[in-house]
């Protein structure tokens, strides 16, 4: 273990050396090892787990100056210029670097009339329409565009670990800064950081009902609403009550079970009871989202975060053992969630699950325990977990080769990189994910999208990628072309020469004899190009990675 | 304590798969003498009205002064046969059917259809997206169950000859209800299925016109990964898939485009007559068809539902015809058949400042189809006092819907819920209320 480390730091020098001598390197690496994949297939294997598979050219190009030498720079992308990305991100999904006030001004204006009028309705319609788009076509663009290849795949797994859906009340206004302030500024830094962010943002809090989860009302005072509930006149003790529910455990329970411990199954000790549950909710009171002079907020009296002691449980509390006096308020929850964030179980099933994600589907114990072990030396430190993970030797086993079966993100991006697809409007392509029973942000389950096969193998969904497919190639995805530049490169009065061609464009590597002569065979005797291509795309090695 | 969806599925399906376990489960009661000659399962079509339809203007107290003063500008006229047309249609001295129910009400007059008032769930939430998925899963309140209610019993009862069209539903997305384990069958649109005949060879249909024919479809694809099995394991499922879609997509469409199998009624010409007039054909073909479930999106009616006339009337229209359609279509085979709506909660009892009504907590549910015992209404009623309603404001549960669910499962296809912990959590009642005959 202490030997590949050392390794690995040499090779990370070797960024600056010839790359010649890291081709050498590499390939002896490979011969001390036989199951070890060669340079071009180690090169597609990590642009396809790190990278939401290649773009024509790139299998050769990370090749040549290796897969370990490109891994080093994934892991460092802040070191990658993404300023053209950026730019075009600024001008045309503005919402993505608001603050929510901002958002909630541009996007949700207040009415002028009340009640509004129909044309006022449907203008915040089309804005709030508007801003769902932004959101979701910034995910798409990045994914497909980014330089920072393993930014981008680790934005997909974070955001769906911390899953919201756009769905849900306000949290579409909300999205875009959860993902800024959240997912994307805390996925290489710690993860204890980005768990107490994420249970201090708006829209989590939202989305899964802590903002309305409220220290219970005694008797006396649920009798009172009740009597007044449908009164013209209420007092104004009783209208203070509003319309508090109590406690509510969604969130509580989910960041156990979803974000932190796991639940409880005889591989992983998940150790949670019921009551800790309903502890830690009590715990949470008073979490909540709003806007008004409160010290704990951000930016002056912007929306934000909000502690409410008026509705907090000061009661004293025990949750996994640890215990509250009561009087902590808001620095009670922060303790409790710093410590879960530590919580050896925690580092389990947060590795086992990074594993699940890039290596495969049902994760070898050896490695799970090997990350989880990174996991805990490093308190927590992901851009560590994530190096632990990709320089293992299970990564490179040649068994996890194209073992995964890509979710329809993944095969839409990929399918858009293989064909070095210009993409300048998303509609047709989020409707794409749609049908495929992925739209982004719009999970509606807590546990976001699954990233295995098991959750994603339906006829259903194979049908609309073989429709996706064939209209790629034909340019009629809406605000996708395929450019000419593509096509130029294909022979066309060649048809073995074409088939070879579209082999090596798309799937580069990605091809084992079995499967290429299914698609020999139904590419038939003189295919055309866009059908060919459309037909690769659509064949069973195409959702492999 | 919480139960992940795996594991669930794994304590709750063990009967299932083992495979003594299948006839023990077959249908204990048998419908359908009068069906004809099959002797294949009864079909439940679930219907969802998505967004919380109004109860109050469906199942109408007109004989309740009440309901006429909570409701100034959105109640129906009591029954009168001058308007009839715009009147509620009384079925006893206290209830009546919202106006554009006429279909619906000749179907309860037949004793083929029986609402179920105050019905629903038990969980609090006034939130869409729970309530939809709390009910869809028959798991209030656990959000650890993410397999739909449809699925899991597809699931626990599923054998080695199910048919391919056992579960469709006729949409290009599951409803949550079907999503899970067992391959129920989204039918994609037709432009999206002209790519299935495209793939037919690719993915080992090289026969693809004649999968319809073929008993075993989906296992044409296994000759071309038996050699690798180690890859072929993920190779070879991917390519089953493939051929399953082929293969059911080809069957289904050898039905629908049967033209022996059109029907001599008119339905509406609504996406939801179409729909139900896919279904019917299945059914009449003898397809295997055990479950369908439909999303009928839009009755979240904040503002201006209207009376007599209005959104809410033009949608249950929609509903009461095209069902009344269906049910006269599929002729004696309404004797296996039974059809129910249902919707996440109900809404105010009082409308609102905008002519409309906002998110509350009962509803109602309707049941259609020959195995129904109708002409009734069924659940418990408790006025709309506001000490009788929930929360003082809201139409209370008194039928939870899971023994509503429990009853059909048990009626139709014999299927006793509990036993198989069916529904986490819950045990169902065991003093069925009679919806269903045995």
């Amino acid at each position: 273990m202490l030997k590949r480390k050392t390794f690995i730091n040499w090779l990370s020098l070797g960024l600056v050396l010839p790359a010649l001598l890291l081709l050498v390197e590499s390939q002896q690496l490979c011969a001390a090892t036989p199951k070890t994949l060669t340079g071009r297939q180690a090169a597609r294997h990590v642009l396809d787990r790190l990278g939401f598979g290649p773009r024509p050219g790139e299998v050769d190009r990370v090749t040549e100056i290796g897969w370990e030498a490109w891994v080093r720079q994934q892991l460092n992308p802040r070191e990658i210029d993404n300023e053209k990305l950026n730019n075009y991100v600024l001008e045309h999904f503005p919402s993505l670097t608001m603050t929510m006030d901002q958002v909630f001004y541009t996007y949700r204006p207040p009415y002028e009339n009340d009640p509004p009028t129909q044309e006022e309705i449907k203008k915040r319609n089309t804005l709030r329409y508007d801003l769902n788009k932004e959101l979701t076509g910034s995910v798409i663009y990045r994914a497909v565009y980014s330089e920072r290849r393993f930014e981008e795949v680790m934005a997909e797994f974070w955001r769906n670990h911390f899953n919201v859906d756009q769905g849900k009340d306000e949290v579409q206004y909300l999205a875009a800064h959860y993902e800024q302030t959240v997912i994307r500024k805390h996925m290489f830094g710690d993860f204890s950081d980005m768990l107490l962010a994420s249970a201090r943002h708006p829209a989590m809090l939202i989305y899964l009902d802590n903002d309305v989860s409220q220290k219970p009302l005694s008797d006396r005072e649920q009798r009172m609403l009740v009597r007044f509930e449908n009164k013209k006149y209420q007092p104004r003790r009783v209208a203070a009550l509003g319309r508090q529910r109590g406690l509510n455990e969604n969130y509580a329970r989910e960041l156990m079970e979803l974000h932190t411990l796991g639940v409880a199954n005889e591989n992983r000790k998940g150790g949670y009871s019921q009551r800790d549950v309903t502890e830690l909710a009590r715990l949470l009171t008073g979490w909540t989202a709003g806007r008004s002079g409160d010290s704990m907020m951000n930016s002056g009296d912007g929306y934000g975060f909000r502690f409410r002691e008026s509705v907090h449980d000061d009661d004293p509390k025990r949750v996994l053992g640890m215990s509250f006096r009561g009087n902590e308020g808001e620095a009670g929850g922060i303790r409790f969630i710093k410590a879960l964030g530590a919580h050896e179980q925690t580092a389990r099933f947060i590795s086992w699950k990074l594993c699940r994600y890039l290596v495969c589907d049902d994760p070898p114990t050896e490695l799970v325990d090997q990350v989880a072990e990174v996991f805990v030396d490093s308190k927590g430190d992901l851009s560590e977990v994530y190096e632990a993970i990709i320089f293992s030797d299970a990564f490179m086993d040649s068994a996890h080769y194209r073992a995964k079966f890509r979710t329809p993100f993944e095969f839409v991006v990929a399918s858009l990189r293989a064909t070095d697809a210009q993409v300048t409007s998303f509609g047709g392509t989020r409707e794409s994910l749609r049908r495929m029973g992925q739209p982004v942000y719009r999970c509606v389950d807590p546990t976001g999208y699954s990233d295995t096969a098991e959750a994603w193998l339906d006829p259903g969904v194979l049908v609309y990628r073989w429709d996706f497919a064939l209209r790629l190639a034909q340019g009629k995805v809406g605000g996708v072309k395929v450019p000419g530049s593509f096509w130029k490169g294909l022979p066309k009065d060649d048809p073995a020469g074409l088939k070879r061609a579209l082999a090596e464009a798309l799937l580069a590597e990605g091809v084992d004899t079995e499967g290429w002569d299914a698609v020999e065979a139904a590419l038939g005797k003189k295919p055309e190009a866009k059908q060919a291509a459309g037909l690769v795309l659509g064949s069973p090695m195409f959702q492999e990675q | 304590m919480a139960t992940t969806r795996r594991e669930f599925i794994k304590q709750t399906g063990t009967i299932a798969l083992g495979a003594a376990g299948v006839g023990a489960l077959g249908p204990r009661t048998v419908f359908g003498a009068p069906g004809g000659a099959s002797a294949g399962k009864p079909t439940v079509v679930v219907l969802y009205l998505r967004g919380g339809s109004d109860p109050l203007s469906a199942l109408i107290p007109y004989g309740d002064r009440t309901y006429y003063n909570l409701r100034p500008t959105i109640a129906v006229p009591g029954p009168n046969g001058e308007n009839a047309r715009s009147s509620v249609i009384a079925l006893n001295d206290y209830f009546g059917f919202h106006p554009s129910m006429a279909g619906l009400a000749r179907l309860y007059k037949r004793k083929l259809m029986a609402p179920i008032v105050n019905a629903g769930s038990t969980h609090p939430t006034r939130s869409h997206f729970d309530a939809q998925d709390f009910m869809e899963r028959a798991a209030p309140g656990v959000k650890s169950v993410t397999e739909g209610w449809l699925n899991r019993y597809l699931y626990m009862t599923k054998t080695h000859d199910d048919s391919d069209l056992r579960a469709v539903s006729f949409q290009p997305v599951l409803p949550r209800s079907l999503r899970g384990q067992y391959p129920a069958l989204a039918v994609p649109d037709k432009n999206a299925q002209s790519a299935a005949s495209v793939f037919a060879g690719l993915y080992g249909c090289d026969d693809a016109k004649q999968t319809a024919k073929s008993q075993e479809g989906s296992n044409a694809a296994k000759p071309t990964t038996e050699e690798t099995p180690d890859k072929a394991s993920g190779r070879g499922r991917i390519i089953e898939a493939g051929a399953q879609g082929i293969a059911r997509l080809g069957k289904l469409n050898e039905v629908l485009n049967d033209g022996k199998l059109n029907p001599t009624v008119k339905y509406p010409k609504t996406t939801l007559g179409g729909q139900f007039r896919d279904i019917a054909k299945l059914i009449k073909a003898d397809a295997g068809l055990e479950v369908a479930a439909i999303d009928y999106n839009g009755w979240d009616h904040h503002a201006m539902q209207g009376a007599s006339y209005g959104v809410f009337g033009e949608m249950m229209g929609n509903v009461s015809n095209t069902i009344e359609a269906f049910v006269d279509d599929l002729g004696p085979k309404i004797d296996r058949t039974v059809v129910l709506t249902m919707s996440e909660f109900g809404r105010t009892a009082r409308e609102n400042g905008n002519s409309g009504s906002d998110h509350g907590h009962g509803g109602y549910m309707l049941a259609v189809g020959g195995p129904v015992n109708g002409g009734r209404f069924y659940g418990k009623w408790t006025g709309l006092s506001s000490r009788s309603l929930y929360e003082g404001r809201d139409m209370p549960v008194h039928t939870d819907f899971r023994d509503v669910f429990a009853e059909v499962l048990a009626g139709l296809y014999g299927f006793q819920a509990d036993d198989h912990q069916f529904f986490p959590e819950y045990d169902a009642n065991d003093k069925p209320m009679g919806l269903i005959k045995v």
